[in-house]
């Protein structure tokens, strides 16, 4: 979950509370959902919280929030933009995966002060998120006074067949263009770097380049953008030197590129707020696609109608309109109410721009919710009733775990992921063959640990690798356990999965007969017929090995296991053992 | 004759001429107190010896008695000091007495009142006069106080006095005594012999009735004995047990279902968008082998595909994400046990579910991670919802609060919070049982529209998760769940573990 770095004392100052204490700071935040979870070096409170509100990813938005918690702001905020005067051109050769761009000019901010350092974080932490590690959409924010426009774009022929787009397009005067660049084309001198390379060196011999290298594997031409004087940025890896912002910069150039429209228009609003919090004037940007010019940033609200029953049903509480009207607004929502007299109240709520997460009226709600505070809700015990009970399975298992603990095993519980070596090639076995344990296994595609591979195909394996990691313990060692195994098979889902008793006699007199006697145990118990036919498994000693069957049919087998094995898991000791299906002693 | 071998040397200890006690013969045998009065019993049963009891004093000094023993008996030192100021010629004042006598406190009344008694002198008016006569050396009181000391007998009046006095306190005892009869002495003539020790009651040994004429061996029954080898439910599978016992207790039904399954049940059902970053092989396991499923049911594919995109309502949205199905059919080892949730709900386990229901499962889940102390790549996901209409936060409080109270956690809170698939959504709180610490202890929520809608249930479903290790690390104390379970797991670990219940 995302982690955002706030200062108590700028939070205090951005909320216009110096009197909260730290503690009462974090009580108000916890009831927002940020959990305190310590202190940077620096005394920043590092707060966590679920990835739904991405407009708290900065001070500003998190002051933001508070202002509304605590009554002094109410009602959904837009803030006023000035008409455009940059258009971002969309050439032809733009990559396809790519195809997206948005932005804005924001003017006469002030970035003294930890709202740099702020305002990099919130960058950070969207591409971490939203971003989805920039694969989704990442984000340029330059020093305007250090971007050269291109002035003279062909407005007045493009004009007539962009109908549709707003007026302040045509008064655009400077542009910047997102197009495509050959890996070995253009070159620049990316940020903390002091050579001109070509893109593709960027992605070799620079830090950052190299970390965002495999975003751009499959493309035959890089993302770029240019102003008169050339490249300056190259999404969605690094930004060009030159129009590097630093705490001085006053006006900022913001684009954003991306593979969705949507996702890289929240982010940009997302930066619009919190750079408007810190005095910042948004000014808007003609992006100019090849078939049709729109405006951004889009700060276009969303509404959503939710009922007055919905609000008290989910919540348990009975609120009056006006409460419900409060409460709306101090979740930064605007809101109107309408009556319908019998069928009651309806709500058309107006959802800011700079929220992601408002999908459908239930969020709504638990935006209310939140406003009334979560932790004011008296729980009661829901006076509803029905009746429990276990699945046949699970007492069964239970069932034949007490049987066998009563025969003086110890219960194990290993792990179902094991690999190749310890399921087949330890135990003598090979893959995919037609014996206990034999089965091919479900194989995990990219797994984190050469150890964990596949599901177990049988239990025996995981009860000998505890034998061999227990050597030095006293004997006799006698465990049991009731577990999972799967193998492949041609079922829907192509794993065959099932319940599996398996057993071990560990001491220095074992014998197949004290397996088998407590065999016989469990039949008599179950109830079924037992009978031990002998067999051959890679396992176990031939002459010492049978088949179980169960009720007539085969469910497993039975023996002292070979030496070979007992060699491989330095166990200096016999064992008898067996291993069946648990179902084999269902009714 | 034939004795048992501890009442053959108490015969042989004990004397025709004068009583012997228990003590004494316990010293002369070798043999404990208990087991000498046991066999004296035993040989006065046969005859050959008689019993007495008599009662003992024990006198012991007080701390106060100590003390006077070494400083003189406040009456005795206030005679001195009254000597030493002429009061054996004319009275003098009290006051310059006390204080010479170094009296003080409750000192100064027992002086006063003994001093008279004694006839050390007489007490007028604040004046106080001596008898030169009287002879502090052959006070028998503080003579009494070095007898008892010295553990000599004292005389029972002195002693009563001193007992009044709280100088001394009397522990009154029994003492037995054992005395030879004349078959006692007959027998010892004619020669006794001792019986073999038995140390094993056989089976012949009821038989026969010889258990009537052997002597059991006395074990030493402190000592510890070898533990028997003895197994144990594992200490997850009984905490596992535990919680199953309080879920159904609160009226939840179990489920069970496929670990291996596509991703649309553990996922695409759950309104997870297929690009969260949970749903990367970072996370989750995916499986190479088998990589598909053959079918999912088309008509809910189709409804949660929509879902995705559109969003449901009349002013719904959905994600603005990819979303294919060839994603929805591809092969995970499940990451939650929402997935068996959502077959519930959906009809396709059990038949289609009408309100109010309860279901719970305790089953394992898999998460591609690094395994530490507290992470597994496998554990144990406890789930539960229940199926109403009109169900409201509160009553999502109290079913959780109710549930954990079962544990010993109590003041559980709940932090809002964000799943994709629930709405609102709550972490769990709650204080440590063992340190006091706030810590997280579950995740819940009521389930979106958009997860219900397209399984096709109309009334409003409350859920809630939490690892079993992570309950069982707070109720048990444990540090590192590798420990516990798993392969590298001790035997001794689980064998010493206390049980659960």
């Amino acid at each position: 979950m995302p982690v955002v770095d706030v200062d108590p004392d700028e939070l205090r100052d951005l909320t216009g509370h110096d009197e909260k204490s730290d503690d009462e700071l974090k009580d108000d935040l916890f009831g927002l959902g940020l959990e305190f979870e310590g202190t940077s070096e620096d005394g920043e409170f590092q707060l966590e919280f679920a990835p739904d509100r991405l407009d708290r990813l900065s001070v500003e938005g998190v002051a933001r929030s508070l202002r509304y918690q605590y009554g002094d702001a109410s009602g959904i905020y837009v803030p006023d933009t000035n008409d455009a005067e940059w258009t971002i051109e969309v050439d032809d050769s733009v990559p396809d995966d790519r195809p997206y761009v948005t932005g804005a000019i924001v003017r006469g901010v002030d970035l003294s002060g930890g709202a740099l350092e702020s305002l990099i974080q919130l960058q950070e932490k969207l591409h971490a998120t939203m971003g989805r590690k920039r694969a989704k959409g990442a984000i340029g924010i330059h020093d305007l006074t250090m971007v050269k426009g291109r002035s003279g774009r062909g407005v007045d022929e493009r004009a007539s067949d962009a109908s549709d787009s707003d007026a302040s397009a045509v008064a655009a005067s400077n542009s910047i263009t997102y197009r495509g660049v050959a890996p070995d084309g253009d070159t620049f001198v990316a940020l903390d770097d002091d050579a001109e390379r070509t893109p593709a060196e960027v992605l070799t011999e620079h830090p950052t380049g190299e970390q965002y290298a495999d975003l751009l594997d499959d493309y035959e031409h890089y993302p770029a953008i240019y102003d008169d004087l050339g490249l300056f940025s190259f999404p969605p890896v690094i930004n060009g030197r030159r129009t590097e912002v630093t705490a001085d910069s006053r006006d900022l150039f913001v684009e954003l590129t991306g593979t969705d429209q949507w996702t890289i228009d929240r982010m940009c609003n997302i930066i619009c707020y919190a750079l408007d919090a810190r005095g910042g004037t948004i000014e808007d940007v003609t992006v100019s696609y090849p078939d049709v010019d729109v405006v951004k940033p889009d700060f276009e609200t969303e509404e959503k109608v939710v009922t007055h029953e919905r609000i008290e049903s989910t919540l348990g509480v009975e609120l009056s309109e006006d409460d419900v009207l409060d409460l709306l607004g101090r979740a930064g929502l605007g809101a109107e109410s309408e009556d319908w007299g019998e069928q009651g109240t309806d709500y058309v709520v107006e959802v800011p721009p700079y929220r992601t997460d408002v999908l459908h009226p239930v969020d709504v709600v638990d935006d209310v919710g939140r406003a009334y505070g979560f932790n004011d809700l008296v729980p009661r015990y829901p006076d509803v009733s029905t009746v429990g009970g276990r699945t046949e399975r699970s007492r069964l298992e239970r069932a034949v775990r007490e049987t066998l603990v009563g025969l003086g095993h110890q219960d194990l519980l290993n792990f179902h992921l094991t690999n190749e070596a310890e399921n087949y090639d330890r135990m003598r076995l090979d893959a995919g063959s037609d014996t206990l344990g034999g089965g091919k296994p479900a194989t995990i595609a990219e797994p984190y640990s050469e150890d964990y591979t596949i599901v177990r195909t049988w239990a025996l394996p995981s009860l000998v690798s505890l034998l061999e990691n227990n050597t030095h313990r006293a004997y006799p060692q006698d465990v049991a356990e009731v577990g999972f195994a799967a193998e492949r098979d041609d079922s829907n889902t192509g794993v065959a999965e099932r319940r599996t008793v398996a057993g071990a006699v560990v001491r220095h007199d074992a014998s197949y007969e004290d397996a088998k006697a407590r065999l016989q145990v469990i039949a008599r118990d179950f109830d079924v017929e037992l009978e031990t036919p002998a067999t051959t498994h890679p396992s176990f000693i031939d002459g010492r090995t049978a088949e179980v069957v169960i009720d007539g049919e085969s469910a497993g087998v039975v023996g002292e296991l070979h030496p070979e094995v007992l060699v491989e898991h330095d166990l200096e000791v016999p064992v008898a053992a067996f291993e069946f299906r648990l179902d084999a002693l269902a009714e | 004759m034939e004795l048992p071998q501890r009442e053959l040397s108490v015969l042989e200890a004990a004397s025709a001429d004068e009583p012997t006690p228990i003590a004494e013969l316990a010293s002369a045998t070798g043999q404990k107190p208990e087991t000498v009065t046991g066999a004296a019993f035993d040989l006065e049963e046969r005859g050959l010896v008689t019993v007495t009891e008599d009662t003992v004093a024990d006198v012991e000094l007080t701390e106060e008695g100590e003390r006077y023993r070494h400083m003189g008996l406040p009456e005795v030192r206030l005679y001195l000091a009254a000597r030493e100021a002429g009061a054996d010629e004319a009275p003098v004042s009290m006051g310059a007495v006390l204080g010479d006598a170094d009296l003080e406190g409750p000192e100064v009344d027992i002086a006063l009142s003994n001093y008279a008694r004694k006839g050390y002198g007489e007490i007028a008016s604040g004046d106080l006069s001596a008898d030169p006569d009287a002879d502090p050396e052959s006070d028998p009181e503080a003579a009494a106080l070095d007898r008892v000391a010295a553990d000599d007998t004292v005389d029972d009046d002195v002693r009563e006095t001193l007992e009044r006095r709280d100088l001394v306190v009397v522990h009154e005892r029994t003492v037995r005594s054992v005395t030879l009869t004349d078959d006692g002495v007959d027998a010892l003539m004619a020669g006794v012999e001792a019986t073999e020790a038995v140390g094993q009651l056989t089976p012949e040994m009821l038989a026969s009735g010889e258990w009537e004429d052997v002597e059991f061996a006395d074990y030493n029954v402190e000592a510890d004995a070898e533990t028997p080898s003895s197994g144990k439910t594992h200490v997850l599978r009984a905490t596992a047990e535990r919680v199953k016992d309080v879920l159904v207790g609160m009226g939840f039904e179990e489920m069970e279902g496929p670990h291996a399954d596509s991703e649309f049940w553990i996922n695409d059902a759950l309104f997870m968008p297929q690009d969260h970053p949970a749903r990367t092989h970072w996370d989750q396991f995916a499986l190479s082998e088998p990589s598909e499923v053959d079918d999912l049911p088309a008509d809910l594919l189709e409804r949660v595909e929509s879902a995705h995109r559109e969003g449901v309502g009349d002013d719904g949205d959905g994600y603005h994400s990819p979303w294919t199905e060839e994603m929805a059919r591809g092969v995970d080892l499940r990451g939650h046990t929402t997935s068996l949730s959502m077959r519930y709900l959906s009809g396709h386990q059990v038949g289609d579910l009408e309100p109010p229901q309860r279901y719970f499962s305790v089953e394992k889940v898999y998460r591609n991670d690094t395994l530490d102390a507290t992470h597994l790549l496998e554990f144990f996901q406890i789930e539960g919802w229940v199926m109403a209409e009109d169900l409201s936060v509160r009553d999502l409080m109290g079913t959780f609060t109710e549930f954990y109270s079962q544990f010993g956690i109590e003041d559980v809170r709940f932090k809002p919070h964000y799943n994709p698939y629930t709405e609102p959504s709550f972490e769990l709180f709650g204080t440590h049982p063992r340190t006091g610490e706030v810590i997280e202890i579950g995740n819940s929520g009521l389930f979106r529209p958009e997860v219900l809608e397209p399984l096709g249930v109309e009334c409003d479903v409350m859920a809630w998760g939490l690892a079993l290790e992570r309950l069982l690390m707070l109720t048990h104390g444990f540090e590192d769940i590798r420990d516990v379970h798993g392969t590298l797991a001790d035997i001794d670990f689980l064998r010493d573990t206390e049980v659960v219940y």
